[in-house]
């Protein structure tokens, strides 16, 4: 193979939790041989130095404040390949909560007597504002998918995100069903690619990987209506990390 | 010898034996429901169980198989599987040795599948036999496979304080002779066995309203009925009831690269008729669309077209497609109404 | 046939199993489609059929049907055109003169050639359809003496789309074929028809009984073409099809290809419309 020199990488942070990037920063030995690929040239995490250029740039957070659009817009200008790392970057995460209210009513409710000073903008994804060339979905991020999404870009192909429900994930995992147990639970209505990770390990699926492209609604609230949910716990749990695009979904509840 | 027995207290002595032949797969209680696992001791097996989440195709036709190796630079490929490992399905039910019988059928119709005649070249199937209805959502007796139909190695049946254990092969024989606490059935255990088969018929009722032959009518004449809007109403398309099938054997070509970028694995992985990207071209047109016609597909795939190509039903009636649907699309009441359609 | 010999030797290793081959030629063929010679290992013939299809493998990228637009009478290679649609295809799109790929196959029933010796043909192409009809008609020319008159009724959007220009021209001139070519928007120097194919059918002139019609194009042309060729009667079993659909393995198995009960990719891509019929609405192509 001819050798070109290593793809630059850098990670950058919005509104989040930095988890996703902690997940990253806990790969251990993969986290080394991905550095045979490529040259890691800022992540706070685990390096302090800081590169200016790079060229793939990995955005974790969403897009909450007009700063924050500037600067995902100039960091687009420069990277080859933008990525998004994580639920709040890929469909705004549990951020968009605060789009329930009115702007005015979440700042006091968070700030306070400060409220008035706060700048802050209804929070949205990534792919709102710029152009994602990858998208990684998960709160937080599923490693092995992480890994699959770097080997789709190196390879230079899309990564494509199943547009399957993680039951069929699941039911592969031969777990016992939640709903089997009375309990409720999203994986019917969200996208694969985590390996039902949640459900494997005896929890339920929040949603956090966003909703299927063509999500059976109605059979879906029946089903959850059916165990014993109102419809405003159905939509509270849909919403909890898709609400800055709860627009479609809230065309598709009411 | 045809008919043997085993005391039930040397049952234990028996699986012991049977674990140094091969590994020893068997039904295990998770939770409240079953699985087919690996056992370690006789003590894990849990011989009365309702059909197990996965019906043990995950042994013979494996979620994610490997299908060959590859480099890309130099172009090379090399077998994915050097050797195949023996290994024994132990309690299976009837009705998943009937799945089992259709996916024979399936793999050995040419082109034949290697994988899938590998491992089954490998495989032993001790079954046995259900005394009552595991629960209300079978359909066996109407599929005909509540009761042995042949297809498997050995069969267990249970007599108050024994096994009888059906002789159905070579290789079942080996299992069972030279071992002094399995014996030749006497007079009196095929008396016990007949009453036994006798007091069956009188427990288990076909579950359809119409007979086979019936049903094939009926699915040739509704393919454009009301049925199938119906169920689509309440599909999620989570793709569980083909999952669980023990016939269904769709499944999707992946290749994983390793980090090196060039060596690499193809594999084929279970896929769904249900989803939606499952008929789409590259071009975009998607061929099956809609639930309700995915769903339909599903159901012929069961009673019509494979008995069409093989002769066969596809439906085992386990129930499991109905037992694993959260929104309780139920297979004998589809098949029913069908029936009942004017 | 010594060469089908190994190949069948091949697929019994593993069915699976592509066999390494050569890209000999490659150019774009419009801004879309790129045209591949390809040469298997050990210059193996393929031994196709025309009207059959190959499974391209590029490891990592998987695998995609492709058919096979030379004749079987064109040895030593066979070519493929290919419209950067997918995963698969964009690769192929990056890939030149000299690259290595895999390839399983040839797979599927192909065009009935020995069934229409003798025969007129109407061939009509729409898009990309003239793809898999090439080795149709290259195969045509081959053995020209064995096939009465050809008729080829050619469709597309634009006259830029137009695929193997040169190569029609060329059967034009020898008088092999008798083209007719409709385009949906012309340009300025379009000088041939402009409209939807299916208003060149009725204009031409056929001797139904004798005649074999071969329609290839997006699922959508069937129907209305099928009409117009019933209505100029020709028998069922005398109009052929080849049917797209998602080939996965080739090998009757993944299901993905089915049309009801059948495998596409065992018992088509092509189907005669008496075929078609049968289907009880799973096929698009079907006329209502």
């Amino acid at each position: 193979m001819k050798k070109q020199p290593k793809p630059r990488v850098a990670f950058f942070d919005f509104t989040d939790c930095e988890g996703c990037q902690l997940q990253i920063a806990n790969m251990g030995t993969t986290l080394l041989e991905l550095t045979q690929l490529v040259d890691i040239v800022k992540f706070r995490e685990i390096m302090s130095e800081e590169a200016e250029d790079y060229d793939i740039a990995i955005i974790e957070g969403a897009i909450s404040t007009d700063n924050d659009v500037k600067r995902i817009k100039k960091i687009r200008e420069k990277a080859k390949v933008l990525i998004t790392l994580g639920a709040c970057a890929a469909i705004g995460g549990v951020n968009g909560i605060k789009n329930r209210t009115s702007l005015e009513i979440a700042k006091q409710r968070v700030y306070g007597d400060m409220a008035g000073s706060i700048n802050t903008i209804n929070a949205m994804p990534v792919h709102k504002v710029v152009n994602v060339d990858y998208i990684i979905n998960g709160c937080p991020v599923y490693l092995p998918e992480v890994i699959s999404v770097f080997k789709c870009l190196l390879m230079g192909k899309p990564y494509v995100v199943p547009n399957y429900p993680v039951c069929a994930e699941c039911k592969m995992n031969e777990n016992v069903c939640r709903y089997e147990k009375d309990e409720e639970c999203l994986g019917p209505v969200t996208r694969a690619g985590c390996n039902s990770w949640c459900i494997n390990n005896g929890n339920k699926c929040y949603g956090c990987r966003g909703l299927l492209e063509n999500p059976p609604i109605d059979a879906a609230k029946d089903i959850l209506l059916k165990y014993g949910l109102t419809l405003e716990e159905v939509l509270g749990r849909f919403t909890l990390y898709n609400d800055s695009m709860g627009e479609k979904y809230d065309k598709e509840f009411k | 010898m045809k008919y043997a027995v085993i005391k039930k207290e040397d049952l234990n002595l028996w699986v012991k034996h049977l674990m140094k032949k091969a590994k020893l797969y068997a039904p295990k209680r998770k939770e409240n429901l079953f699985v087919f696992r690996q056992v370690k001791d006789a003590s894990e097996i849990c011989l009365s169980y309702i059909p197990t989440i996965l019906p043990p195709k995950k042994y013979y036709f494996p979620q994610k198989e490997k299908l060959l190796k590859f480099n890309i630079n130099p172009f090379l490929t090399s077998k994915a599987i050097e050797g195949f490992e023996d290994f024994i399905l132990f309690a299976v039910h009837t009705c998943d040795i009937a799945g089992i019988q259709c996916m024979d059928v399936v793999f050995r119709d040419g082109p034949e599948d290697p994988n899938y005649l590998n491992r089954k070249d490998k495989m032993t199937i001790i079954g046995i036999e259900c005394l009552q209805y595991c629960d209300e959502h079978a359909n066996c007796v109407s599929m005909g496979n509540h009761v042995p139909r042949g297809g498997y190695d050995l069969m267990m049946i249970e007599l108050s304080e024994k096994f009888i254990l059906h002789i159905n092969s070579e290789k079942g024989e080996k299992l069972v002779s030279s071992l002094d606490y399995i014996k030749e059935a006497d007079e009196k255990d095929m008396i016990s066995l007949e009453r036994l088969r006798e007091a069956k018929k009188k427990m288990f009722k076909e579950e359809f309203s119409g007979s086979l032959p019936e049903i094939y009518e009926v699915f040739d004449k509704r393919f454009n009925s009301s049925v199938w809007k119906d169920i689509a109403k309440q599909c999620v398309a989570c793709g569980n009831c083909t999952a669980v099938c023990p016939t269904c054997y769709c499944f999707d070509v992946i290749d994983e690269v390793e980090l090196s970028l060039n060596k690499g694995t193809r594999y084929r992985m279970w896929n769904s008729c249900l989803m939606d990207d499952f008929a789409k071209v590259a071009g975009g047109e998607d061929f099956r669309k809609g639930r309700d016609a995915r769903q339909r597909h599903r159901y012929y795939r069961k009673f019509k077209y494979p008995v069409d190509k093989f002769n066969r039903y596809f439906c085992t009636g386990c129930g499991r497609c109905t037992r694993s649907c959260m929104a309780g699309i139920k297979l004998v009441e589809t098949v029913n109404s069908l029936l009942k359609e004017p | 046939m010594i060469d089908r010999e190994i190949l069948l030797e091949k697929l019994k290793i593993s069915p699976y199993k592509p066999i390494k081959a050569k890209i000999i030629q490659a150019y774009m063929l419009t801004d879309k489609e790129k045209f591949l010679r390809i040469e298997l290992e050990r210059k193996i013939n393929l031994g196709h059929e025309p009207g059959q299809f190959v499974m391209v493998s590029i490891f990592g990228f998987t695998e995609a049907p492709i058919s096979i637009c030379s004749s079987p009478t064109d040895k030593g290679f066979f070519d493929l055109t290919v419209r950067n649609a997918g995963v698969l295809t964009n690769k192929l799109h990056q890939m030149e003169k000299g690259d290595t790929l895999g390839i399983r196959g040839p797979f599927g029933k192909g065009f009935p050639v020995d069934n229409m010796f003798g025969y007129d043909l109407l061939i009509v192409a729409g898009g990309l359809g003239i793809v898999p009809l090439r080795s149709l008609i290259r195969y045509i020319i081959h053995n020209r003496n064995d096939f009465g008159n050809v008729q080829l009724l050619l469709g597309c959007k634009t006259p830029q789309e137009l695929l193997f220009k040169k190569e029609i021209k060329e059967w034009l001139k020898r008088a092999e074929v008798n083209v007719n070519c409709t385009v949906d928007k012309a340009d300025s120097e379009w000088q041939g028809n402009v409209g939807l194919i299916t208003t060149l059918i009725p204009g031409v002139d056929i001797n139904p009984a004798r005649t074999y019609a071969v329609v290839v194009g997006p699922p959508i042309m069937y129907k209305f073409v099928i009409v117009k060729l019933l209505e100029k009667k020709i028998p069922d079993y005398q109009i052929i099809v080849s049917l797209e659909r998602r080939m996965r393995c080739g090998l009757g198995k993944c299901g993905h290809c089915q049309i009801e009960g059948v495998y596409v990719c065992q018992s088509g891509p092509v189907f005669t419309y008496a075929d078609l019929k049968n289907f009880k609405g799973e096929c698009h192509e079907k006329t209502a």
